[in-house]
Formats: structure tokens, sequence, C-alpha cells
């Protein structure tokens, strides 16, 4: 065999392998460069606003940095033993076993850094899990898959809740207030999680775990469940709102206004027909009479295996419906108000969904068949493991003009 | 260039794929979703199959290298006979008599039937791995007791303490006590000997060991037909018992015989205070510092509350569930729960969940301490 030749073939082909994989290497590093410059990324850790998720952060920079060093350091020496001592069909070199000062060096070194992180880790543990300073508690409860808020009464910040208010999918708070949220579940495990305010807390059926809940200034914060919960996990979703005090009192003030029927023989009044018939046997709607005048309340325990479905009372305060996964707002609506400055965010939010911001196509589409936008175990013909009830919302087969009857009053819920 | 193998799991691979098309595009819904994927999984896995076919050119050995095709592994006849056919024969009509019949005899054999198809295909695997019986049996060992030696001995385990339990079931709650102490002893006394005799045969150490299983295990069986002792029941807590209406003689039954059971992992919604003023206040789950007489319950979510009483007398936490109408319309009964009547200094747990809201009912929601006038905590479920 001609061994020039063998020799400038295979330096000729070298190159274009280092090409290949230089450029492999390039996009790669290019493409997570350019993922960690994303700005329209509400979720984003590193982007704190209130109290406790800037303490996270201030913790996790460093602990980050540190990390990032050591897997630098690590995986250069790896890496540059590998290519220094590849096999080029040398011999094998002498073999020693282990070095003892390097061993006693590799596992002192670790500790020590170890340790240093655990001073900062433990005294962030106990501040995020401090409850003396909380200035209003809000319940929290998981199931698949919406999160529901129950407001007790007494004092939230500075404002004075006298009846309480349920809602669900968006929590609404005062800014700069310490409030603490007892989160549980109805059903499985669900975790709640809104990265701009704090970390993530388990929702357990049975305990009570509280999280605090801090915001700088008025604004939306979006967040997610963060423990698999089933088929519409990815599915639901939640936001908290924070409102100036004043904002907050007007919000909570429009929560416990008297319901105001729709005007009598209107499209609204044969949908506030329609929803009792229908709707009511899950959804609450606070107020609501039947024609004798008994109210209509629901008993979702019933029909649900959670035993609860969101209260519809103030719909329309709400940004999202159907675990806060559907916007009520049309997009460009929704974007004023997600970038909206924190002066004018509080009024433009509590003016709700207005018939011009109003996403009916959203609304119109859920009720036409809920199933079919959010996959739910509710098929009629398979529940017998839930005893006959449902794990979400059914298609109800509504008639397209008792659809129009329906949003028709449901925009009236505000 | 493609091999005979390649050539069938690449052939495969196309037909999966093509079927993964045609389903998914006929079939909607999660059902659609779900059987794509399943499909897409089947093309996947016969593709690395058609891929490992080509690197490794179906295994084959050239025509030109005859000794090789004499002495490889594949070319050997297999070692002796094997039982795991017949394991695997006996697996398979259990799992056709278990699926009409009882779903354990199914479960069962489904085990069976995995266990006889792994040791099965071991087994034909070692017996070809080379020309040297010996050498693939340590194959077959080396793959096997792994898995062999700890499920045997759990097998082993569960039958020696499922036994044990049969007899500890059978016999007298206080005969029991001596039971576990004997057989502990001679256990302990057993393990003595063992140690101090250290010329003891191998065969006498086994055969002693044999003898007391099988007698374990007989004397379960023999239990386990016989059936188990009577097991006295608590008495339970009901709304007469906490609404004070009940006799005397049940109320006391009930506070010093029902079941004091703690739901231990549970964790409180709030701590309600009986002062030794008899003053009855609440404090939330964190916001200690407010004493509440109205607490927000969410609806149909199960919650805890501990109870501490501080008066002098021995008292227990009741809470009001609400009065309901009938189907028919008529108005039912209060309903209520409570807790035992707890001494001074003393805590206990009172778990409810309340389904309906508080406009259902005819009479609030409230705690209450039987005995304690003019004192209650609001329970306010929207």
């Amino acid at each position: 065999m001609d061994r020039s030749k063998e020799t400038v073939s295979t330096l000729g082909r070298m190159p274009s392998t280092r090409r290949h994989w230089s450029r492999a290497a390039l996009f790669t590093g290019v493409g997570l460069l350019l993922a960690g410059c994303a700005n329209n990324a509400p979720q984003d850790i590193f982007e704190p606003k209130g109290e406790n998720a800037k303490k996270i952060d201030t913790l996790q920079r460093p602990v980050f940095y540190i990390a990032g060093i050591v897997a630098l350091i690590v995986i250069g020496i790896v890496g540059y033993a590998m290519w220094k001592f590849r096999d080029r069909g040398q011999d094998i070199p002498e073999q020693s076993h282990g070095n003892p000062k390097l061993e006693i060096a590799l596992t002192i070194l670790p500790a020590i850094i170890l340790a240093a992180i655990s001073v900062p880790t433990v005294i962030s543990v106990f501040e995020l899990d401090k409850k003396t300073d909380t200035e209003c508690i809000i319940n929290v409860t998981g199931q698949q898959w919406w999160w529901e808020y129950d407001y007790a009464t007494g004092q939230c910040g500075d404002v004075k809740i006298d009846k309480p208010i349920v809602t669900a999918g968006e929590l609404v708070i005062p800014e700069k207030t310490n409030v603490l949220l007892r989160i549980t579940s109805r059903d499985v495990i669900h975790s709640y999680w809104i990265p701009a305010l704090n970390g993530k807390r388990d929702a357990v059926p049975g305990r009570l775990h509280t999280l605090r809940m801090q915001a700088d200034q008025p604004g939306i914060y979006t967040g997610q469940c963060t423990e698999f919960c089933g088929l519409s996990h990815a599915r639901m979703r939640q936001a908290a709102v924070a409102l100036t005090t004043s904002d907050f009192q007007q919000w909570v003030d429009n929560q416990l206004k008297e319901y105001v029927a729709p005007e009598a023989g209107s499209l609204a009044a044969e949908g506030e027909a329609v929803f009792t018939a229908n709707c009511s046997k899950c959804h609450q709607v606070n107020d609501l009479k039947n024609a004798d005048g008994s109210p209509v309340l629901s008993d979702p325990d019933l029909y649900v295996v959670s035993g609860v479905a969101p209260n519809l009372s103030h719909l329309m305060n709400r940004t999202a419906f159907a675990g806060w996964t559907f916007d009520l707002l049309t997009e460009e609506c929704r974007t004023a108000l997600w970038t909206a400055k924190p002066a004018d965010f509080g009024a433009m939010y509590l003016k709700g969904v207005t018939p011009e911001c109003f996403n009916e196509v959203a609304l119109r589409d859920w009720l036409r068949n809920p199933p079919a936008m959010k996959p739910m175990f509710v098929d009629p013909n398979n529940l017998s493991s839930t005893g006959g009830k449902y794990r979400g919302m059914p298609n109800l087969n509504l008639k397209p003009d008792q659809i129009d009857q329906l949003i028709a009053y449901l925009l009236g819920r505000n | 260039m493609f091999t005979t193998g390649s050539k069938l799991f690449l052939g495969a691979t196309a037909l999966s794929t093509v079927s993964a098309i045609v389903f998914g595009a006929s079939v909607g819904g999660s059902a659609g979703m779900l059987g794509t994927i399943g499909l897409i999984s089947v093309a996947v896995v016969f593709a690395f199959i058609a891929g490992i076919n080509l690197f490794t050119r179906d295994g084959n050995v050239s025509a030109t290298e005859a000794d090789v095709e004499r002495n490889t592994a594949a070319a050997q006849a297999g070692v002796g006979r094997s039982m795991w056919p017949l394991a695997a024969a006996l697996g398979s009509a259990g799992l056709v008599v278990g699926a009409v019949s009882k779903p354990v005899v199914f479960k069962v054999s489904f085990v069976i039937l995995l266990a006889a198809a792994a040791e099965w295909m071991v087994q034909g695997f070692s017996e070809r791995v080379s020309a040297d019986p010996k050498y693939n049996e340590g194959i077959r060992k080396r793959l096997l007791h792994p898995l062999e030696f700890p499920l045997l001995a759990a097998v082993g385990a569960i039958v020696f303490i499922y036994s044990f339990s049969r007899i500890m079931l059978n016999i007298d709650k206080d005969a029991g006590r001596w039971v576990f102490m004997v057989i502990g002893a001679i256990i302990t006394a057993a393990g003595f000997i063992f140690a101090a005799k250290r010329g003891m045969g191998k065969s006498t150490a086994a055969g002693i060991i044999t003898v007391g299983a099988l007698a374990l295990v007989g004397v379960g069986i023999a239990s386990a037909v016989s059936g188990q002792h009577p097991i006295e029941e608590h008495p339970e807590i009901t709304s007469a018992v906490c609404l004070g209406t009940a006799s005397e003689a049940q109320i006391e039954e009930i506070d010093t015989k029902a079941s004091q059971s703690v739901a231990a992992k549970s964790n409180v919604l709030a701590n309600v205070h009986l002062t030794s003023d008899e003053q009855l206040y609440a404090l939330n789950t964190g916001i200690g510092y407010v004493q509440y007489h109205e607490i927000m319950v969410p609806q149909s979510n199960t919650v805890h509350v501990m109870f501490h009483n501080d008066s002098a007398e021995p008292r227990r936490l009741t809470i009001h569930l609400g009065t309901f109408k009938a189907a028919d319309g008529t108005e039912g009964s209060e309903e209520a729960d409570c807790t035992t009547a707890v001494e001074k200094g003393g805590t206990a747990f009172l778990t409810f969940k309340i389904t309906k809201s508080q406009l259902a009912s005819t009479t609030p929601y409230r705690l209450t301490v039987p005995g304690v006038e003019d004192q209650e905590i609001k329970l306010l479920v929207p």
C-alpha cells in the first residue's frame, strides 16, 4: 500500500471533519447564547419582581456562577485529558492506584465549597419560611386543572375584606404586602409557582403548605403547575396580579358588589336561564336567584371529582379562563395590559373584559366543545373509575343560539 | 448493501411509519394522538434494530471461514432440556383462565410468564455464547443469579411473614404476646447454638431450619383456615353524641373507647383554643397573632383543626355541619361531628369536609364546645 497517498488522503479529510464539528459547536453555542437573550420570557427565574424571589435570586446567582466555574474546570480537564491522551496506537502508560494527596484535596475542596454555600442557603430557607410578618392570608387550592383562591374575611394589607371572596386562575394581591398563601389540593399533587414572586410549593391533598408572596409593583406575573398532575397538566396555568392598595380596594369592592340581573327580555337574560339550567350545577354565580326567589346553588360535588368548579361571578374581571389557559382579552388588549407601565396597570386591569377587548372566539369555542380545547377525562361513557364524576368540563352539546345567549350573559359577569 | 435481516426491519419501519401517518390523519382526538405516538415509537424501535443488523451485517460469518462456522457458538447444540417452555405454557394458560375468572390468577400467571420468558431467553442465549458448556453455564448464572436470589429470598420472606401474621391474627390478644416472645426466644436460642457448635454439620443445620420453616408455614396455613380472632370495634362518634342528645352511657363509651387515631400526616387549617376562662377563638395557620371568630373553609376540601382545651373541665369541640332538606323537601336534622372529650391541657384533631355552600344549609356551619355558652367560631363556606 502506498502510505504517502493514505497520509495525503487522511490529511485531506481532516479539515473537513473539523470544520463540520466546529460548525456544530458554533451553532449550538450561539443557539444557547441567543436563548438566554429572550426578552419575552415572563417566567424567567432570573427576573425577580418581589422580595422573596429576590432572596432566591441573590442565593442562586453566586451558586450558579460557582457551579459554572467548577463545571468548566472539570469539563476542561476531562476534555484536555481525552484529547491529549487519545489512542494513537501508543503503549499503555504505567498504571498506578490512587493519589492520596490529590484525593484528600478533591474531597476537602468541594466540602468547603458546599459548607460555604450552605450558610446563605439555610438563612434563605428560614427567611422564606417566615410567617410572623404576614399581612394577608389567601387559601390556594389546586385541582385538575385549575387553581382556586379563597380570600378570608379580615385584613389583607390595608384593605378590609368583609365577606369571603372566591375566584379562580388569577391571584390578585396588594403590592408591597406580605401575603401568605395556604396551599393545598383537592385531588392529586400539584405545585404552585409564580417564578417572579417566589419558588415552588407543592399542593398536597390533606396538607396545608404555606408560601410567601410579595410584589414590588403593580403588574401581572405568570406561572404554571410544576408537578405532573394528569392529562392537562400543561394547561394548568396561573397568574398573580399585583395592584396598588387603592386599586386592590376597588377590586375587593367589585368582587363583593351585589349581583345585577340582566335586563328582562334581553339576550343576556335568556343566557341567565341557560346558565341556570345547565352551568349552575357546577359553577356558582353568587346571588343568582331562581324564578321563585330561592338562591341558585351549585352542587359540583355531585358531578366533579374534585368537588368544585370555578366560581363565575366575576369571570370578566379575569384575563383568562379554563385554568388560565385561554385569553379572555383580544391579543391587542392583552399586549397593552401586559406591557402597561406600573402606574397605568391597575386602571387597565380593573376595567376587566370590555366588549371591545373581548376575545369571543375562544369562549365560543370553549362553550361549543370544551374537551376539544383542553383534554380532560370527561367521556360520559368512561366514568366508571370515578363513580360517574367528571375531571373537567364535559361537552354540554349547547346549541348555537344557547351559546350566543350564554356569551351575552357571561359578558355581564364583571 | 442491505443485509437480509436489515431489509426485514427496514420494511417494518416503513410499514409502521406509514401506519402512523394514516392513523394520525384518520383518527382524531387523544386516542389518535396516543395511537400515533405508539406507532411512531414502534417505527423508531424497528429502525434501531435495522441499524444494528446493518452494523453487524446480520452477525454473518464469512463463508470462506469454515472453521469459524463449525466452532461458532451458534453452531453448538443445546446443553439440555429446559423446563421454561413448560412454565411459559402454564403462564399462558393461566392468563387465559385468569382473564375470565379472577384477576389474581391473571396477575400471578403474568408474573410466571414473564419469569419463564426471561429465564428461557437467557438460557437460550447462554447456551450459545461459546462452545464451552461450563463457561456458558457460568454466563447464565452471572446474568440470572442477581435476579433469582433476591426474588427467591423475597418470596421466602413473604411466605414466612404471611404465615407468622396468620398465626398472630388467629390466637388470642393476650396469648399473642406470649407466642411472640416464645418464638423469638426459640430463634435466638437456635442462633446461639448454631454459633457455639461450630462443628455442627451443614446438613444438620439445614435440617433444623427446614423443619422449623415447615412447622411455621404449616401452622400458618392452619391458622389461615381457622380464621382470625374477633376484633372489638370502636364505637363511632355520632351527631347525637356531638350535639349532646345521646345517652350518658353512649357518650361515656365514646369518650373512653372511640378511636383516638390522629391523622398525623395532616396539618391544620387552624388551632382552636378554649381558654381557662372558657373563651373560644381560632388562630389561623400562617397568621398566628390574630384571634379569629370566623374561619374560611374551602368547599369540598378535607381540612383539619386542632382543639386545645385549657379550661378546667373535659370538653369536646363540635362542628355543626348544617341542616339540609331531603329530596322530598322535608327538613332534615342537623349534622355534626366532634372530638372526644379532651382533658385540661389536652389536644385533639377534628377532620371534616364541607361539600355544600353555607347558603344550602338552614343552620350555620360553626364550631362550638358543648357546655360553654355564647362561644362559637363561624365557618364560612361561600
